[in-house]
């Protein structure tokens, strides 16, 4: 499916978590078709700047617009998938992914082949490892149609081949005209993303 | 399908994958109760006198058993701020997961409180107060113990700290309750309290899912 043209307007944006600044004077335009990786030490802001560009955190000072609407108009159309699990241990791959999603079941089993847990379907989440676990967690970027989508370290736990599909789903999005937004301390090899430094604050 | 029966779909599978989540709060109750007799002398009328207000006491105990950790779980997974993505307003959301806690969780404890009352040879019509009460009560009361739940998310000791929140709402509707099952005893009309007590559960239906709501989105936004 191919995206309306999307752009994301960050201006002014501070930040303080616990009477630390995180960063201050952010501003950075992202357009449909672009990755933008996050990167910097960990206590960054790294989390907490994805988690205001989800609405999960307010916005202390500055502004987010999405097609110069204020955020708040456009968070369902925003995928996030955290560094939490995001997933109910308790029960299995397929209903989990059944209570965040609201596809077929066809398009959730294809989903689920595709991050590489066919056969898994029944399987209770407890009784994966921890990179199956996050693969189910993933699995939603195949079947959900959100155009934004901002991922908070995904590659964690993954081995070298679901990076190399992830890496490839995401410049599918992208090129269907998404926006990608995700933290990581390993630089992926086979994106072509920009990089926005956090821990620079004076 | 709609996010109200994929929601309800999630806590019946959820039911199933963890009945102990059902069950240990009914062994409280009945164990509570069965010790009653042992530790008063076996005296069958101080029983009957007593036994609705242990009874009341005894479910009211097993129902913040059941509810303290409402949406601890999910919290911690993660899964709760998924929440805040879905096509409907997070109060709406948080109400289904309140009367679908108390359909699973609250009413089956209701419903063995007749046996409760057989164990302290409660009078019938005591008994039949009682349920009703039960029944009236318990949704301001599961209400009120979800917004304790969701106010102490943050915080590693939420248990007992979410009650002692919660208990002066607790109390005007354990006086209430108190009052129902007394008139009930001298046979004089219950209909008046009943109504007030109701007239609770409603207000507290209506307003608490707001107010949860706000209290998760405070600590979904004070975590990391």
């Amino acid at each position: 499916m191919i995206f309306e043209p999307i752009q994301i307007e960050i201006s002014q944006l501070r930040c303080e978590r616990d009477d630390r600044l995180l960063f201050k004077n952010l501003s950075i335009k992202l357009e449909s078709g672009q990755i933008l990786r996050v990167a910097g030490p960990n206590g960054a802001g790294k989390t907490t700047l994805l988690r205001t560009l989800a609405g999960l955190f307010d916005i202390q000072e500055g502004e987010i617009r999405l097609n110069q609407q204020p955020l708040k108009e456009y968070l369902e159309r925003i995928l996030y998938i955290g560094h939490k699990p995001q997933v109910t241990k308790d029960l299995t791959v397929l209903d989990n992914l059944k209570f965040l999603t609201d596809v077929d079941e066809t398009a959730l089993k294809s989903a689920l082949s595709a991050v590489g847990l066919k056969g898994y379907h029944d399987s209770l989440v407890k009784e994966l490892s921890q990179g199956q676990g996050r693969r189910c967690a993933l699995a939603r970027l195949w079947c959900v149609d959100a155009p934004i989508w901002i991922l908070d370290e995904p590659y964690t736990a993954l081995d070298v081949d679901m990076v190399k599909t992830l890496d490839a789903r995401i410049t599918e999005h992208v090129a269907n005209g998404g926006v990608c937004l995700f933290t990581t301390h390993q630089p992926p090899q086979q994106l072509d993303y920009q990089t926005l430094e956090l821990g620079h604050v004076d | 399908m709609s996010i109200e029966k994929r929601m309800l779909a999630r806590e019946l599978k959820l039911i199933a994958a963890r009945p102990g989540d059902i069950f240990k709060p009914m062994w409280f109750l009945i164990l509570v109760i069965s010790m009653v007799p042992l530790a008063l002398a076996p005296d069958s009328d101080l029983l009957a006198e007593i036994g609705s207000a242990m009874i009341w006491v005894a479910t009211l105990l097993a129902l913040l058993l059941n509810t303290e950790h409402l949406f601890q779980s999910d919290f911690s997974d993660g899964v709760l701020e998924q929440w805040l993505f879905l096509d409907r307003p997070l109060a709406w959301l948080v109400g289904l997961k309140l009367v679908a806690h108390w359909l699973f969780h609250v009413l089956p404890l209701i419903l063995i409180t007749p046996i409760a009352g057989l164990m302290l040879s409660v009078p019938t019509e005591v008994l039949i107060a009682l349920l009703i009460t039960l029944f009236v009560a318990t949704p301001a009361l599961t209400c009120f113990s979800g917004l304790g739940a969701a106010l102490t998310l943050g915080s590693s000791r939420s248990g007992i700290l979410g009650v002692l929140v919660m208990m002066p709402l607790f109390v005007p509707v354990v006086i209430l309750a108190a009052g129902v099952l007394i008139r009930a005893t001298d046979g004089s009309d219950t209909l008046p309290l009943l109504a007030l007590l109701g007239a609770f559960s409603v207000v507290a239906a209506t307003l608490v899912p707001i107010a949860v709501s706000a209290a998760i989105r405070l600590n979904i936004g004070g975590s990391n």
